[in-house]
């Protein structure tokens, strides 16, 4: 026995070149989950891989990680391929992961993928493509097994909501190699049967049993069936083939029952709630004419018939009243001139008026007198006149011109000697 | 109006009450609407209750039709 004592450095080292010398700790895959993955600002990622009764510290170092096609998350289930070492530090043996592939869907998982690619690049998964499903189906077709609980779970949801409606199931195997022949079989046969909505699926499985389901036969099924189809495949996570290419899909077969059919309940609130719309605009409408009748009855008019009479009454009244009062403004106007003329002093004394033009005449006459020819004869004057022409100078007359002369009392002719 | 589907009466139906909630409809044509409204609720009432339960049936290989019945 060696009684020297080692460096817990030197025993690490040791354990360290023993486990990298045995080729069963090289270059191995391991199966496990990931948990607690991390990665750092290094660029490693340190994680623990585990089964159900045990489990291991693993690290991946950049220059391995960097190639990695996906991002590694707990949960997942991986083949690593690696080698045990120990990290001298803390004395802890760990995995040293080179390569991550996910477990159990390799193939799988490729095929599921190219498969997805063509048929979307063919323009299977466009919306355009997509049918409506009808609100309200008389008759749905199921294509499913008849044993298991998708149909159950179908028929139950269909049953308790919308009991109007006909369920005919096309039993089909779900799973297995043969499966995809059936599926695509009773999905065309279905489609004879003037249904309104098919649904095509199965209960929940793993990613080989729903395999039929991302089969390309049963997509192309789906995407020429006339009935308008909701997917059913059981599980939530991830999508199959089928779902991409159905024109409704739903996570599980219950909930594909809940989207073919209404609830009726639902329906006959729907009913109802019509129903008090439909009575309350009535009422209100009627109500508004009512209202308006009402007014226009309480109007005077048809309240006391005589008002209207009443009313042209009052406007004759007021033209008489205004006739009147013109009518004595013009007879008291045309009075009072009468009365005016009659007062006149012309009318009253026209005796007056006559006097006085008399002493007018007679003072005219007076100054007539004063200026007569004739008085002045009267004073001892008389008029010669030779021919018919006053004489009023010596001048005018000749020695043996006749002449008349006036007196007063009368005329005498005369000779010029 | 009796032959009109689920569908088509709920429709209808639908339709009329919006009508008369708009209310510019004549006095007559909504009295008028309102007995078709009181129609379509009836025949509306009357289908979602007709169905007592709804019938599963199972498509054999030859075309005939059996009872199907979950229970089993």
């Amino acid at each position: 026995m060696n009684e020297k004592p080692v460096t817990v450095t030197q025993i690490n080292r040791y354990i360290n070149n023993k486990m990298k010398l045995d080729e069963q700790l090289s270059d191995i895959n391991i199966r496990g989950e990931i948990s607690n993955y991390k990665t750092y600002p290094s660029g490693h990622s340190y994680f623990t891989l585990k089964d159900k009764n045990s489990q291991i510290s693993a690290v991946m170092f950049y220059g391995f990680r960097q190639y990695l096609k996906f991002e590694p998350k707990d949960g997942m289930k991986v083949i690593i391929r690696g080698n045990i070492e120990v990290y001298e530090k803390n004395g802890q043996y760990q995995l040293h992961a080179k390569k991550i592939t996910e477990d159990g869907l390799g193939e799988l998982h490729i095929a599921y993928e190219q498969l997805k690619k063509k048929l979307d690049d063919e323009g299977l998964f466009d919306e355009s493509h997509k049918k409506q499903i009808p609100r309200y189906p008389k008759r749905i077709g199921v294509v499913t097994a008849q044993t298991g609980a998708a149909i159950r779970d179908i028929i139950t949801t269909i049953k308790r909501r919308y009991p109007l409606c006909e369920v005919l199931v096309f039993s089909t195997l779900v799973q297995g190699d043969l499966a995809k022949f059936q599926i695509v079989e009773q999905i065309q046969k279905a489609d004879g049967y003037d249904l309104d909505t098919l649904i095509v699926g199965r209960g929940g499985g793993s990613i080989e049993d729903l395999w039929p389901f991302n089969e390309e036969i049963v997509a192309r099924a789906i995407f020429e069936c006339e009935t308008p189809v909701i997917s059913a495949v059981g599980h939530e996570i991830d999508f199959t083939i089928s779902d991409f290419v159905a024109d409704l899909r739903a996570a599980t077969p219950t909930a594909a029952a809940e989207r073919a059919v209404p609830d009726i309940k639902e329906l006959k609130d729907k009913v109802k709630q019509y129903n008090i719309r439909a009575n309350n605009s009535i009422n209100e409408m009627i109500f508004y004419y009512k209202n308006r009748l009402d007014d226009i009855s309480n109007k005077q008019l048809f309240k006391s018939p005589t008002h209207i009479y009443d009313i042209k009454r009052m406007h004759l009244d007021n033209l008489l009243g205004r006739f009147d009062y013109i009518s004595k403004n013009i007879i008291n106007e045309n009075r009072n001139k009468l009365f005016k003329l009659e007062n006149s002093p012309v009318l009253r004394k026209p005796d007056s008026l006559i006097d006085k033009k008399k002493e007018r005449f007679i003072r005219n006459l007076g100054k007539l007198e004063i200026l007569n020819p004739l008085l002045t004869l009267k004073r001892g004057y008389s008029i010669a006149k030779k021919e018919d022409t006053v004489v009023s100078s010596v001048k005018d007359v000749d020695e043996g011109d006749e002449l008349i002369i006036r007196f007063d009392d009368g005329e005498v002719n005369t000779k010029v000697i | 109006m009796n032959d009109l589907s689920f569908e088509e009466s709920l429709e209808m139906l639908e339709e009329i009450v919006n009508k008369l909630e708009n209310g510019d409809v004549p006095l007559d044509e909504a009295i008028d609407e309102f007995n078709n409204a009181m129609q379509l609720v009836k025949n509306c009432n009357d289908k979602l209750s007709s169905a007592e339960e709804s019938i599963a049936k199972i498509v054999k290989e030859n075309g005939d039709l059996i009872d199907f019945n979950v229970n089993e």
